[in-house]
Formats: structure tokens, sequence, C-alpha cells
């Protein structure tokens, strides 16, 4: 059987299925029904596969509760995870909390992230500000109030040295449109450097990450610098982050190429498995997506995950963290990446919580009240700091 | 009385597309032909349950994939940068279990609600109201100022996307509706 033939049946597949539940559904479309589904047994499990979709979309009912009259919930909207794993009998309770008055969720403020229209919306003003506003030393105030403009703002541009320089502050997040067409979107505390000639587009990851949506251009392959490793696409989305000399690529369309900064660059090498073969998949290595790869000197581990999974490591590019059941002692080293006032552990059992939710990304201290207010933990505010421990 | 087989089929096969795709694609180099197999997969399990049903169902529905990638690999003469000379790669499948075949009803909700946000806005509301508030298609129609036509067009794409998003694993872009479908006006009948 042939993709398009697949294609075709699903089609058909679903022009009866929405057709059978359309109110205009004779007893002739009835016995039409019935010999297509008996012609192949592809059609039929093609059918079954769609009413399965159809019956289970009625599902999302139990998450409308809530949502007043007829209106249409904006993407991102649901707020649908207990946020504690770990203490499952105490979110029963606590999971309305998490869910309804949840200031750092997606809610209201997930819109996309261009620096040009976002200057004047900073994100971080009232967290820092509220993060030194009890010093009285009116020096470190005005200074707060420098970070949040500055914060605000899109990407530094220095020019100088070959290529145009971008870089962003703790906390900072822009978009960087290129002249090729393809966009990078840089994450907090980030540095890059872009360079295009006739042969090659190239970036040179200084520091922090980025998301690149790559236009397509088989003349010149896209080629991002991190170290001691680099990344190579021709048209395709994928994000590097830089730690050192560690990296971490995710892939979510397309497919890029991983390998020592050191070979020499090959041209149009991004076609097939074919190249791979050829030249001894031993130094290079191919993601598809869905990929998650970290990159290091010991070498290459790829998780393979759905498109979805690896777009939840993406969620930055909307200001936003997501964490799928993941350790509070992760979860805090994230919100610290973006943060100038860092969130500290102070004893394991607090560590081992699990956690899931979306926050905005520059506002621990919406995170920290929620930690708070609903499970056995203390926060206590420090200057330059916010320590957690078990209550 | 037997449970109906296409109930059956549903619960104890389809439920698993999430880790069939991801197994399918982890060995199979053309991830285009992914929904192909998984598709024939499906049929081949479903006779098969004609006469008997299996007792693991999972785990006949993986090895029958992986018959179907040997019978193809042969046929072919593809070469897999993971098949080696053998068939040893695929002894691997159906032992792995992937996180997916544990997650609760709450996951799935969750997913679900995941899927439902990446259809395209009209697909959307359409599907919110169809589907959740209950209307009927004539409704949704005089609702939105759209025809029923199109009203069908925007449930077609949204049920086939969803099918699609809620269990994907892997790009399969051959079974995708393209966007434009969505936008354009036209409305087939089978």
């Amino acid at each position: 059987m042939s993709t398009d033939q697949t294609n075709e049946i699903e089609e058909i597949a679903s022009h009866w299925l929405i057709r059978r539940q359309s109110g205009h559904w004779a007893e002739s479309d009835q016995v039409r029904f019935e010999q297509w589904l008996d012609a192949s047994t592809l059609n039929r499990v093609a059918y079954l596969r769609l009413e399965l979709a159809w019956e289970e979309s009625a599902r999302l009912k139990a998450l409308a509760a809530g949502i007043p009259g007829d209106q249409l919930p904006p993407p991102g909207r649901w707020n649908l995870t207990p946020f504690f794993d770990a203490h499952r009998a105490l979110s029963q309770s606590r999971a309305t909390l998490g869910t309804n008055d949840l200031p750092g969720t997606l809610a209201s403020d997930s819109e996309p992230c261009d620096p040009h229209l976002e200057s004047g919306d900073a994100p971080a003003p009232d967290n820092v500000y509220r993060a030194f506003a009890r010093r009285t030393n009116r020096l470190v105030l005005a200074a707060s109030v420098v970070l949040a403009i500055v914060a605000g703002f899109a990407a530094y541009k220095f020019s100088g040295g070959g290529g145009d320089r971008y870089a962003t502050p703790v906390g900072g997040l822009s978009s960087v449109p290129m002249r090729d067409g393809s966009k990078i979107t840089l994450n907090t505390n980030s540095h890059v450097r872009v360079a295009l000639t006739n042969t090659e587009r190239r970036v040179d990851l200084n520091q922090g990450e980025a998301f690149f949506d790559v236009a397509k251009d088989s003349n010149r392959p896209f080629v991002v610098d991190a170290g001691k490793k680099r990344v190579v696409a021709v048209g395709t989305k994928f994000s590097v982050r830089r730690d050192g000399d560690s990296i971490e690529v995710v892939v979510t369309e397309g497919k890029v190429r991983v390998e020592d900064a050191t070979r020499p660059l090959r041209h149009a090498a991004v076609e097939g498995f074919e190249s791979t073969i050829a030249e001894g998949a031993e130094s290079a290595v191919f993601l598809t997506p869905g990929a998650i790869a970290h990159v290091d000197q010991s070498g290459v581990l790829v998780l393979r995950k759905s498109v979805s999974e690896a777009e939840t490591h993406l969620s930055w590019r909307a200001g936003v963290l997501m964490f799928r059941d993941e350790s509070l002692a992760d979860a805090v080293v994230e919100f610290n990446r973006y943060n100038v006032r860092k969130i500290v552990i102070g004893d394991p059992a607090v560590a081992a919580l699990r956690v899931e939710g979306n926050f905005r990304a520059t506002n621990a201290d919406a995170f920290v009240r929620l930690l708070e207010s609903g499970f056995p933990v203390r926060a206590s505010a420090e200057e330059d700091r916010i320590l957690l421990r078990s209550r | 009385m037997e449970e109906p087989l296409d109930s059956w089929f549903k619960r104890e096969i389809l439920s698993h597309e999430a880790i069939l795709m991801s197994s399918i694609s982890r060995v199979w180099p053309r991830q285009h032909e992914v929904a192909d197999i998984r598709q024939e997969a499906y049929a081949r399990v479903y006779e098969a349950a004609c006469q008997v049903r299996p007792q693991a169902p999972k785990a006949f529905l993986l090895v029958t994939a992986q018959h179907l990638m040997a019978d193809r690999i042969r046929r072919e003469r593809i070469v897999s940068i993971r098949a080696g000379g053998d068939n040893e790669f695929l002894n691997v499948l159906v032992d792995e279990l992937s996180p997916e075949q544990r997650v609760g009803a709450h996951q799935e909700l969750a997913r679900l609600a995941r899927a439902f946000d990446r259809l395209s806005e009209k697909c959307r509301e359409v599907i919110w109201l169809r589907r959740v508030k209950g209307m009927s298609q004539r409704e949704v129609a005089e609702r939105l100022g759209l025809t029923e036509k199109t009203i069908e067009k925007h449930l077609r794409t949204g049920t086939r996307r969803l099918a699609h998003y809620m269990r994907e694993n892997a790009l399969t872009p051959g079974v995708l509706p393209k966007r434009h479908e969505e936008e354009s006006d036209e409305a087939g009948s089978p």
C-alpha cells in the first residue's frame, strides 16, 4: 500500500464518518457505506480509527466546565493537570487552585513574542521590581528599573568582527529576522553571531539557547556552530541550547545533522539516510522531528519523542515554562535561567516533589506563591534569593 | 455475549497507536511510509481478530507490524540504517514499554486538549460547538454563518488531525490533510 492510498482511504473514511453524523443520512447511504466497509479491511480500520477520534473529541466536555457560555477557550487556556504528582492525595483538593487561580499559566499572556511589538510590554518589571522592592537603597532600586527596561527590549544588536551579533539579558526573549527569510528566536541570556554569505548561512551560538526557523535554500546550508559541535540544516525548525561544550538540540520539523565542528562542511548532505551510510555514521548524527539530542564530548544521546512532546521543550518561545512530571529541583533550575533573583532549595524533600504545569518564565514569584499556598513548602524571601524548605 | 469486534478493536488495538508509531518510525527509514505500515498492521490484526481475538493485543499488534516491515524489507530490498544485515533489530520492539502505556485518564485528557489546541482556529470552533456544546451540524452552520458543507469539511479535517495529533509519535506528512484544504471552501463527498 502506498502513502497516497493511505491518505485517500482516510479522506474517504472522514467523509463517511461526518456524513453519518450530519443529519442527512439515508437508507441508500447506509447501503453504500457498508459496501465500502466490506470492500477492504483497510477501509474499515481507517474508519474505526477516525470514529475513535470523533468519540474522544466529546471528552473535551470534561474540560469545558468553568468556561462560560459557548465561548471557545483560546489555545493553551486549558489548565488540566493536577499540579503535584508525589502528593496526589493533596493535589485532589488543590487541583482547582492550581488550575483556576494560577497566575503563572498560559491563560492570558501567551502572545507570540516579537520584540518589536513587545518592547513596551516588559515581561520582567513586575517581577524584578518586587524582587528588589524590599531594599531601601535607592541605587539598587534604580538599577532594577534599568534592568526591567532592558529586559523588555529586543536583543541588543552589535556589529563588527564579521557578522551581526545579538544578545538577550537574563529573562529576555526576542525574535531576530534574518535577511534570507529565516528567523532566530533567542532565549534568556543568550548570544549569537550571524553571518550570511553566498555559500552558507552561519550562526555562532556563543551562549544560551536559540530556536531556528530556517528558510529553505539548498545552496546555502544553515550552520549553527556551538563550540565543538555544529548543527547543519537546509530548511527546517530546530533549537540549540548550549551549556559550555555540551549542547541540546530539539528538532520539530525537517532534518538536521549534528557533527564535529572540525569536519569539513559538506553541501547538500541532508537529503537522505544514504549519505549517512556512505560516510559512516561515526561522527555525524541525523536528527528527525521529535528528536531531543544531548551532545557532549562523550557522545550523542538521542531521545525520540513525539513532535508535540519535543515542542514542550520549546515553550520558552512563548515566554512559558512547561513542566510535565518533573522534579521541583529541575523546575527550579529552569526558572533560575530566567530570573536574576534565584530560587534555592533548602532540603531534599522539597527537591523531590513532582511538578506539572505551565508558568510564565519570568514570574518566579507566582510559582513560589502557588507552591506555598498549596503544598508543604515554606518560602522565605531573602535579599537576593528565595529559599524553599519543607513545612 | 462477546463484545462487538469494532469496540474491542478501538480499545485494545487503536489505543496503542503512539507506541506503534514510535516502534515503526524507530526502525523504518522512510518516515512518510510509517502511516502505511500502521494501517496495514491494523488491517491484519483486525482480520486475525475476526477469527480469534489475541490474548495479548498490544504485543500482537507490534509483532504484526514487525512482520510487515520484515516483509517489505525483503520485498523492496530496502536498507535501513538500523536494519543491519538481518532482522535482529526487530526483536527489540515488543519489550520496549513506552511511558505512554502508563498514562492515566487525566493525561489522556491533557493529550486530547493539546491535540485540540493545535487545530486551526476554525476547526477548533466548529468542533467545539459540535462536540462539546452538542449542537447539530445545521445549528453550527447557522451560528457561524457558513454552509453545512463547509462545516462538514472542518469536521473532517479536524477529526483527521485530532486522530493524528493525539497519538502522534512521528511526523507522517502523507496522512495529514494540508493546511490549505482547511482554508479552501469546497467540499466533496464520497
